[in-house]
């Protein structure tokens, strides 16, 4: 199928555009996350050991399973641009889409940063230039990409497509090439975790490890920001985010594995490039600069993923007037929501260069488990509101409610994570989130247009 | 030649940045306002279902 | 139920309404860092004797270790730079208190600014 970029106004609409399909879906989920096993993930290992690290890739693995389970429950159900924010809108209420909206856009505004800054570092780390600094190329990785994302979504997807194929390819030759069917050889697994090192904190240091576990699998929900764009979006978000999932547990598993048995759990849980490090430690230049490689498209596919998404939900606010209208404009030539992109450039390129990595990652962090902890509720909701068989769903989960009480009990424990690490951050963040939300509550609810908001074809919620 | 990356990268950016700055003013000086903000939500749907021959 | 118009609002205030976000989100990003409480409190256990076993590491990470370019007195510093987990109670009965608060002025006013979003929608007609 090709698609013409003619300034196409149907009516006296210009909309964005249906052209991706469930490939492009995973591109955007997949690509967002992969970039946590190159870098993020293995400060797990730092807060609890190697053993905790894999721990928590499971049970963190059994909280994004719940989350996209629910996630396509809804969004196959509420297909609108902002995913989770028009979930929260025609679920929970107003002031919550606001602030659903606002998780979403520092979640992937913050990642985005925390990649940009990665992939200058890396380059920096590679070349070892004297006086060498890593702005250049943060520049470079946020604008270029921000001009991607300007000049249209398919095209922007299809390149995530392709680097993020090739950076999950070459986790999955560095696990093939360092004989994992054999320990002792490459891999010593035996011998780097140990009884007396596997929980060098004990059990309090796997909770604390909870808050990196989520960087294994961070942004998979960001799917649902593209169901506006999707050709079909009830079949292919469930399709796409969930082999996407399973995309990512696999990944995940391999990575610890191949790292804990080539690092200590000492540097395992300082370096930025684990990756890359055991690439090095193979002692084959080949495997050395593919997973190099592979750590800046990792970051580059995650960067793209999240200026896509992030400026979406800051389109959708401008759409509802929760913001001024004027970001809600889409770009009649390239149907991408222009505006809003343009907006978060400089705010993401001034926090690329003010910030540090491991608190940008906190920061993104944050916001998502602020966000699934909203996403537990609002499915509970949801059933009651509209129980089964008074709405067509695209996708209906089963075990209703466990997945949501698991995604509930596992955001609670994350938060005690943060708190062990981050406590005063935390509050910090929420004590912004409550300011905003009186702000919006109070003043700027006012030029909201009330039943306009509700958008889907379905009947009065029960209980209304 | 890392150095000549580096600048490199900086040309880029300014570039690609001037690039859209120009374009979004084009854009904006020749749509108007109501054209550019009438995407709705929801209505999406009822557009594509339009077009189906 | 009459239905509810929204008033226009000026460019001027759309203008300051963007502003007001953006300092909001400067300052929650910004303020953190530069009053340094973003960071978990490590410290290093710093010991006297500088060799691989003092440190707890046998043969095979020492050779890694090596490998990636340390020597015991460089590695001491990353080694023992341990946390030091400690339940503060009281910071913790605010961090909950706060986040309690915060989620349930949330439902409750969203659930308030949702009524009237279902009346005009669903009565009107």
């Amino acid at each position: 199928m090709t698609v013409t970029l003619e300034p196409a106004i149907h009516g006296d609409r210009v909309s964005l555009l249906r052209v991706l399909g469930p490939a492009h879906v995973w591109a955007l989920g997949v690509g967002i996350v992969l970039v946590g096993e190159f870098t993020g993930w293995n400060f797990a290992a730092d807060k609890g050991g190697a053993l905790a690290a894999l721990i928590v890739c499971w049970v963190v693995g059994l909280l994004y399973t719940s989350v996209a389970m629910i996630d396509s429950e809804v969004t196959s159900t509420v297909a609108a641009a902002g995913g989770q924010y028009a979930q929260a809108k025609h679920i929970v209420g107003p002031l919550m889409a606001f602030n659903v909206a606002l998780f979403l856009v520092f979640a992937y505004t913050m990642l985005e940063v925390s990649d940009a800054i990665l992939l200058g570092d890396t380059i920096v780390a590679k070349a070892g230039v004297e006086g060498l600094t890593h702005n250049s190329f943060i520049a470079a990785t946020i604008v270029v990409l921000a001009w991607l994302n300007y000049r249209g979504v398919l095209m922007t997807l299809n390149v995530n497509f392709v680097i993020t194929a090739i950076a999950y390819i070459s986790i999955v030759i560095l696990f093939f090439s360092v004989s994992p069917w054999t320990q002792g050889a490459v891999l010593k697994l035996n011998e780097l975790v140990t009884p007396g090192n596997a929980l060098p904190y004990g059990w309090i240091g796997v909770i604390a490890a909870f808050q990196f576990g989520i960087w294994y699998y961070l942004g998979i929900e960001g799917t649902t920001q593209a169901a506006e764009e999707v050709r079909s979006p009830a079949r292919s978000l469930p399709y796409g985010t969930m082999a996407g999932m399973i995309t990512l547990l696999i990944a995940a598993a391999m990575t610890w594995y191949v790292c804990a048995s080539m690092m200590p759990w000492e540097y395992l849980g300082i370096t930025y490039y684990p990756l890359w490090d055991a690439g090095k430690l193979t002692g084959s230049p080949l495997l050395e600069n593919l997973l190099f490689v592979a750590t800046l498209l990792a970051a580059l596919a995650s960067a793209n993923g999240c200026i896509n998404d992030a400026a979406r939900a800051w389109f959708s606010l401008g759409r509802d007037r929760y913001l001024p209208t004027w970001f809600s404009a889409v770009h009649p030539k390239y149907r991408t929501p222009y505006r809003s992109i343009l907006f978060l450039l400089p705010i993401a390129l001034a926090f690329a260069f003010i910030a540090d990595l491991n608190q940008a990652i906190t920061f993104s962090i944050l916001s998502g488990v602020l966000q699934y902890t909203f996403m537990s509720i609002n499915i509970v909701m949801f059933r009651k509101k509209w129980p089964l068989g008074s709405i067509r769903r695209g996708y209906t989960h089963p075990f209703h409610p466990i997945p949501a009480v698991v995604l509930f009990c596992l955001c609670v424990v994350t938060f005690f994570a943060i708190f062990l690490g981050f406590g005063s951050q935390l509050i910090a963040m929420v004590a912004f989130y409550f300011l905003i939300s009186l702000w919006f509550h109070f003043y700027r609810y006012r030029f909201v247009r009330r039943g306009d908001q509700f958008t889907m074809p379905w009947p009065k919620p029960q209980g209304y | 030649m890392w150095t000549v990356l580096s600048y490199a990268c900086w040309g880029i950016s300014i570039v690609l940045a001037l690039w859209m700055l120009y374009d979004w003013f084009k854009v904006d000086t020749t749509f108007s306002e109501e054209v550019l903000t009438s995407s709705r939500e929801g209505e999406l749907e009822a557009v594509s279902e339009k077009h189906r021959i | 139920m009459p239905r509810y118009t929204p008033p226009e609002q000026s460019k001027a205030g759309q203008v300051f309404d963007i502003a007001v976000v953006v300092v909001a989100i400067f300052v929650a990003l910004w303020l953190p860092l530069k009053l340094g409480l973003a960071g978990a409190a490590k410290s290093i256990d710093a010991l006297d004797a500088k060799t691989w076993e003092a440190l707890g590491q046998n043969p095979t990470m020492a050779s890694i270790w090596e490998k990636l370019g340390y020597t015991p007195e460089t590695a001491h510093d990353i080694i023992q730079n341990r946390f030091h987990y400690v339940i503060d109670w009281p910071t913790l009965i605010i961090m909950a208190a706060v986040l309690i608060g915060y989620f349930v002025f949330l439902f409750r006013a969203s659930d308030r600014e949702y009524r009237d979003v279902i009346n005009e929608k669903f009565d009107d007609k």
